[in-house]
């Protein structure tokens, strides 16, 4: 028999990867607009990437686990249909600024 | 030593874009029979990233400074300016998405459309970003190449 609900796992993590994408993003362009931030990010594990890495797998990781146990451990409901457009489009926006953002805004 | 660490982060790579081929097709034709396989298959992509990710990083952390060096005096600035710089961080998100792929193809595949079609679209994004960081990895292996080839 054909189903449609998704479990609360893969819509908890999708969109932990959707919102993570999207920092991912944001970071690039703070920590390459400010020195301060860099500076700060390179203090923590001796080199930016490593810390900007860190900061967006703890993020994935840790908002896919709360996400999945939200609503007295029900989750966040959601269509497959919304929970894959907001992934694409995070997707999609996420390197197009970071592809943008070194091409035209460094 | 070093030039190992970089075919290992380019084979792992690979296998782990070619990983996400596998299920996409495996997850077209899904039934109760290949269930155990596409998620077989979607663990080693997603190990197979995380190997390459973390190989790739301690490469570009501890020796890219000198390879950068040589970009930057050769004509093919861009090949650190644009394609590194972009790849560094893209990679990020390609890590993120193997790393999911797994998870979605927890579903019934066999049973639900929706959790087909979100395994689709993910594996397809995986290995579209794969295949973009294999590209932005020649790009930046010729840029150390014109580098050297017009001092």
């Amino acid at each position: 028999m054909e189903t449609t609900a998704l479990s609360k796992r893969s819509i908890a993590f999708g969109l932990a990867a959707a919102v993570a994408c999207v920092v991912n993003a944001g970071i690039v362009v703070v920590k390459e607009k400010s020195d301060a931030v860099m500076a700060g990010m390179k203090k923590i594990t001796g080199h930016h990437w490593t810390t900007h890495s860190f900061i967006i797998i703890a993020l994935f990781l840790g908002l896919g686990l709360l996400l999945g146990v939200v609503r007295g451990g029900r989750g966040i409901e959601m269509t497959a249909r919304r929970l894959i457009h907001i992934l694409v489009s995070a997707v999609a926006v996420s390197a197009a600024t970071i592809i943008g953002f070194y091409l035209f805004g460094d | 030593m070093i030039e190992a660490l970089l075919m290992a982060h380019v084979l792992f790579g690979v296998a782990c874009l070619l990983a996400a081929l596998w299920v996409f097709v495996d997850v077209l034709h899904a039934s109760a029979g290949n269930l155990v396989r596409i998620r077989a298959v979607s663990w080693l992509g997603a190990a197979s990233m995380w190997i390459a990710f973390f190989v790739g990083g301690y490469w570009y952390v501890t020796f890219y400074k000198a390879d950068k060096a040589i970009i930057l005096q050769g004509p093919w600035h861009f090949a650190h300016n644009m394609v590194m710089e972009t790849k560094e961080h893209v990679v990020i998100m390609l890590l993120l998405l193997a790393t999911f792929l797994p998870i979605a193809a927890m579903d019934n595949l066999a049973t639900s459309n929706d959790a087909r079609r979100l395994v689709l679209w993910v594996a397809a994004m995986v290995a579209v970003l794969a295949l973009a960081m294999d590209g932005e990895g020649g790009i930046i292996a010729m840029g150390v190449k014109v580098g050297l080839l017009s001092k």
